[in-house]
Order: structure tokens, then sequence, then C-alpha cells
């Protein structure tokens, strides 16, 4: 996740007092809708006058439609029933026909340089690729109007899909439509936060370790322990993000990263506020608090360190011997997407092995990709704190979803250490 | 005052040829967009926030009100907050301080020594709006940094040897709002000095006042009013602020802005949220009205 400068931008675009920001946010989610609008006029007045041609955009919708769920999906979660089902009808169903546009909305630099154009020269289908600088931007936008705001295809962290799904904000994936999932390596075809990919489509994974200076904090330091040093007090940066935190002192007490028991979260909150002295920040940019030399050693993600080492090579990285987190996002389409089949194109063409390898070799994040292994650049594929061994692997977890009461216990307990 | 109302009232009725109710209507007419403007950007929002406080989240993460209560001011109210609340009154109260400490001589000088440079003068003061606010702090924090410009010339000059810890701490939050505010304490202290009749300070020092004594009898109690009024400017927004500590604090300088925002965010609580964040408007509300009638008072007097 390349979280830059610009991260904290909209993260201060919260604070309403700030005019500027505010009035940017403002500007955007206008442009946005009034996308929206300008295209439903122009679907409108296709429709009203060119009778010519509404057999292709009639087939077109209805193409469209079969992928379309007429309600939110009301399946439970956890359910297994989001496996690959056959597809209903006997006779094999003719290729649909792709939209001639598509609206992709993922994080900045968070592609192979030549994705893009290689989708658009493949398929003939245009491409507006927005960006956004941090989560609770994403998130705001694709559920400002439940739908998606407008696009057809976002990357949302893993963590998010079960209460996307279960709002309506995801169009259920027609498997039929993305024959490269084939590719996924065995462990990917059926995560636990979306059984069977029913909704997305694993992307990139990574790890949560920490990166240091070691002009500044020499030894090879291997645990989470090592971020209780006295040493360190004021050069020390853990990231600002709840569950990453209270997963590191989870690690250290033996517990896991996504236990609900108060009494646990409780020992994890004492064992953070020993250590809360020695912070510098609570850093939303760990890539630039390090290479500018603001702090020694830093709570960070393993892209962002594959980030931090193009500009300081020397940085290093260990993923703590307790256990350590492994996040991933997805590849999501949006339940407003107006250009479902391009959309289904879209991830089809990114689970390619060429493609995901392109991908991964330009910001060093791990593909789900078995079939992309092989073409990656080996000084990410063969660097075991990108691609760590089985054994190191093993002791990863994934954070799960919370449900409101027991995220309620984080949030207080995070805010409790805060303040 | 009553000089002043006495005076306009008969040359008001002369003037005056429309019945008093077209004159009311006329003035509902003028009144209409200020209020308009209040009621949807204000009150509406406003009553939003209030609903939602009194809800709560189901189990799907929703806002619901199937169950109205006070149960997110229980949580707004909790004790371990208490710092966080501390901390952004004290860093209000002490830019407020400075903002004053430097922004009265600022405008004394404007309004007093300007002469015909006074509207340059202004609009000097307001020039940092011209660029974005966020640009600004990021440019503190290049300054400030361990390895920023600052601490260069320290080191350089072999004043320091390991750089000072300048950024990410309670005199960067102070400095980089002091900074932020100051032409909002300026402005209104200008038009209060300005407005003063130097006759009187004038006639203090005929009534043998010293320099200082015509300042602190006259001068100062007259510009009363812009003190105020520059106080609460300065104050109240500061208590409030969330971009300058989230950008140029640390770890150690966590504000109650911070505290609501990561209500909202990380803990998707909207309820929670909304009834920390009513409660810091009700006690900013609550505290300026107080001020405002204590100025009346001083005023009438």
């Amino acid at each position: 996740m390349s979280r830059d400068g610009e991260r904290r931008v909209e993260v201060g675009g919260q604070r309403a007092r700030v005019r500027p920001i505010d009035f940017e946010t403002a500007v955007d989610a206008y442009l946005v809708q009034r996308r929206w609008t300008r295209r439903e006029l122009l679907e409108r007045m296709a429709a009203l006058g060119a009778v010519a041609v509404l057999t292709p955009i009639a087939a077109a919708c209805q193409a469209a439609a079969t992928v379309l769920p007429s309600s939110p999906p009301t399946q439970p979660p956890g359910s297994q029933t989001g496996l690959a089902s056959p597809t209903a009808t006997p006779a094999p169903t003719p290729q649909p026909t792709p939209e001639s546009e598509l609206y992709v909305y993922n994080w900045d630099e968070y592609i192979g340089p030549d994705t893009i154009a290689g989708f658009q020269q493949q398929y003939g289908i245009q491409v507006t690729y927005d960006k956004f600088p941090d989560e609770p931007t994403q998130i705001a936008k694709i559920q400002s109007d439940g739908k998606g705001g407008g696009y057809d295809v976002t990357y949302p962290a893993s963590t998010w899909i079960h209460s996307l799904s279960s709002d309506g904000v995801l169009l259920k994936l027609d498997q039929s439509l993305i024959p490269n999932l084939a590719n996924l390596a065995p462990a990917w075809m059926n995560p636990g936060y979306d059984p069977g990919n029913g909704f997305s489509v694993p992307n990139y994974w990574w790890t949560t370790g920490y990166a240091w200076n070691p002009d500044k904090v020499p030894g090879d330091l291997t645990d989470w322990a090592n971020l209780w040093d006295p040493s360190l007090r004021g050069h020390l940066a853990m990231l600002d993000d709840m569950r990453e935190v209270f997963a590191v002192g989870a690690f250290r007490l033996g517990l896991s990263p996504n236990t609900t028991n108060p009494a646990e979260l409780d020992q994890i909150l004492a064992l953070l506020e020993q250590q809360k002295p020695l912070v510098r920040i609570w850093t939303e940019d760990d890539i630039g608090d390090l290479t500018s030399g603001q702090v020694w050693i830093t709570h960070a993600w393993s892209g962002d360190w594959f980030q931090m080492i193009q500009d300081k090579p020397n940085t290093k990285y260990v993923i703590p011997s307790e256990g350590a987190v492994r996040g991933n996002d997805t590849m999501v389409i949006l339940s407003g997407a107006k250009h479902p089949i391009a959309a289904h194109l879209w991830l089809n063409y990114n689970l390619d092995p060429q493609v995901s390898a392109n991908n991964t070799n330009a910001i060093g994040y791990m593909g789900p990709n078995l079939a992309a292994q092989a073409l990656i650049d080996p000084t990410i594929v063969n660097d075991p704190r990108l691609n760590p061994p089985a054994d190191v692997q093993a002791k990863l977890v994934e954070l799960g979803y919370l449900a409101p009461a027991d995220l309620d216990q984080y949030t207080q307990r995070w805010n409790t250490l805060r303040a | 005052m009553d000089v002043v109302r006495s005076a306009s009232a008969p040359a008001r009725a002369e003037g005056s040829v429309r019945a008093p109710w077209a004159e009311r209507l006329a003035g509902a007419a003028f009144v209409l967009p200020g209020v308009a403007w209040l009621a949807i950007f204000f009150l509406f929002p406003l009553a939003i926030i209030v609903v939602v406080s009194f809800g709560s989240v189901d189990p799907a993460g929703h806002v619901t009100l199937a169950q109205p209560g006070l149960q997110s001011y229980a949580q707004a109210t909790r004790p371990e907050y208490l710092p966080a609340f501390a901390n952004s009154i004290r860093y209000a109260l002490i830019t407020t301080v400075l903002s004053l400490a430097i922004g009265y001589p600022v405008a004394y000088w404007i309004s007093r020594y300007g002469g015909e440079r006074k509207t340059l003068l202004l609009i000097l003061v307001m020039l940092p709006f011209w660029t974005s606010y966020l640009i600004r702090t990021y440019a503190w924090m290049i300054i400030l940094r361990d390895n920023g410009v600052l601490n260069s010339v320290l080191m350089a000059a072999g004043l320091t040897s390991d750089p000072i810890p300048l950024l990410n701490t309670d005199f960067s939050v102070v400095l980089g709002m002091t900074y932020g505010f100051l032409p909002f304490t300026i402005l209104p202290l200008y038009v209060s000095i300005d407005r003063l009749d130097r006759h009187l300070v004038e006639a203090g020092r005929d009534l043998y006042a010293s320099g200082s004594g015509a300042f602190l009898h006259v001068t100062l109690p007259l510009t009363m009013p812009g003190i105020v009024a520059a106080s609460l400017l300065t104050f109240i927004p500061a208590l409030g602020d969330y971009v300058t500590p989230d950008l140029l604090g640390g770890a150690q300088t966590t504000t109650i802005a911070k505290i609501i925002q990561v209500i909202f965010t990380s803990g998707r609580d909207w309820p929670d949220g909304s009834a920390l964040g009513f409660l810091l408007m009700a006690i900013t509300m609550a505290g300026t009205l107080l001020a405002l009638r204590t100025l009346r008072r001083e005023v009438l007097a």
C-alpha cells in the first residue's frame, strides 16, 4: 500500500474547519456524482434517439443482467454456498460483449506501469483510473450511494469484504467470466474473509513487521520485544492502525490478534501503555518517517519497506519471530457497475500470470498468483521478507472481521492508549 | 450608545415612507439568505449529529434508532479520554495567549503607524491564506524535522551535536497553531484598536497618566471587546483543530479531535463519535455565551 504523504492530506480532510480540503473533497465527490449523471443522460439519450443501435445495447444490458443481483446478497457470512456455482443454463452461453468503458478506483502507484495500457490495447476498452489517498476516502466514496459511487472496480482490503458484501455494495462475481481464477495458489482459492472468492479476487498480500535504519539501530533484530527497548525512546514509530498495533501486543503475549476477550484486550493495552512513552509518532507515513530520518525504527508493511529500500537501500525489515499479520487486498466489482462485463475482464486480465508478475515487480507486494511466481523478479520472489518461506508463513495470521460490539472494545482501548 | 440611538430614530422616521409592515417584510427578505444558509449548513447537520448521538450501532454495523438512549454519551465521557481533552484545552489556551501577545502589538502598530500602507499591511497579514494551510503545515514539517532545515542550521552552527526534537512535540503543535490562527487574532484586534478614539488617550495623558498608564486604563479597556472577539476566534477553532496536531503532533500530543476521528473511522461508531463531537461543541458554545455575557456586562458597566 503506497501510503505516501498524500494520505495524510485526506485524513486531514475529515476535519471540517479547514476549508481547502473540504472544498476539494466536495469537488471530488461532485465530479464523481456528475460523471454518473452525465453517463445516465447519455444512456437515456441513446435509448430515446438511436433506435437503430438499440439492439446491441439491449444485448449488453441483458448480459449485464445475468451477473447483476436483483437484490443485495442476503447469504449469511461464512456459508460455503458462494463457491463457483455451475451456471444454471444448460446450453453454453455465448461470451457476452464487453462495454467500451471501465471505471477503476485504486491506490496510487499500486499497479504495473503498463497494466492499464495493456488492457486498453487488448480489449479496446477505455479505462478511467481514479486514485484514492487512503482507505476511509475509498470506503466513504463507494458507500456514498450504497453501490460503488459510480465505479466498476475497486481494491478494498480483505477485512472490508464482509461488511461491503452484506451491505450490497459488491456484485457477486460470475466466475465463468474469470477463467484465470485457476491461476490462484490453492491457499487463496477459499480465503476465510470471502469463501470461494464469491465477491472478491485476492490481489496482493503482505506482512506487517518492522523496518529500521541499521546506522542508528545496530544488530539483527528479530522480535516484537525489541520495540520495547528503552533506548528507542523518541525514535520509534508505530502504525496509526488500531488493529495492527493491537496485533503486535497480542503476538508478544502469545494471544490471537483477533481476540475479543476483554481481559486479554486489557492485557494487550497494558503492554502497549508500557511502550507508549517510547513512541514518537503513530505514523500514517511509515515510508517518509523512516527515510527522512524522523525515526530510526518503524512498524511497517512489507511493501512499504520495499519502497523504503528504493530510497535507502540499507534499510532492514523483519517479520518478527512471535508471529505477524498477513494482510491482503482484493479486486471487487461494485453492485452499481455500469460496465460489469468489462469489469470481469479486468479481474481476469489482472490474474494473467505476466500481468500479475508485472504488478508485483512494480511495487514489491506478492500476489496470490501461483502461475506468476516464475515470472516475478528474483530479487522479490527470493527475498524471504517479501515472500517468506513456509515455516514463517505458518506463523502469519489474517486479521478477521470484528462485529461492532467487539470493534468497540478495540476502539475504546485504542483511544485510551492514544489519549 | 444611547445618544446615537436617539439621534438616529427620528431621522429614520422622517426618511421612511413605507408602512411598518413593508419595512418588516423587507428586513425579513434580507435576513432570509443568512437564515437559510445557517439552517442548511449548520442546523441541519447539527440535527443529524444530535439524532445519531442518541442511536446505536446494530450487529450489521448500521446506525439504528431502535433503542434511543444516552449510552453514547456515557462512552463519550469516559475518564480515559480526559488527557486528550486536557491537551486540547491546553493547546488552545496557549495558542490564544501567544496569539494575543504577538497579535496585539502588530495590530496596534498597523493602526497607529501604518499610515498610508495600512491596507497593504493588512493584506500582508492575510497573505498566508493564499497558500493552502496543508502546504504551509507541510513546510513546517520540513523545517522542524530532526533532519530538517532548523536542526541542520543549529548543528552547522555548532549549537547542538544531536538534532533537537522539535517536530511531533508540544512545541511544534503550539507553534503550528499559533502560526495558523494569528491572522484570526490580528484582524479583530485591528478593527477594535483602529476604532478607538485617540482623543480619549490624549485626554488621559492630559490628566497626567503616563504612557503605560494611559494604555492600561484607557486603550486596553476600550479595546477589550476586540480582545474578547479575537480570543474567541482563536480559542474556538484551536480547541477543535484536527489538522495541526495530527500533522505536527506526535504520539504524546493526542487531542480530542483525534479521539473523535478514531471513533468515526477505525471504530466505525457514528453514535459514539457524534456524542463526543456534540459534547465538545456544547462545551464550546457554553463557554462562548459565558464570555459574551461577561463582555456585555463589562461594556455596559
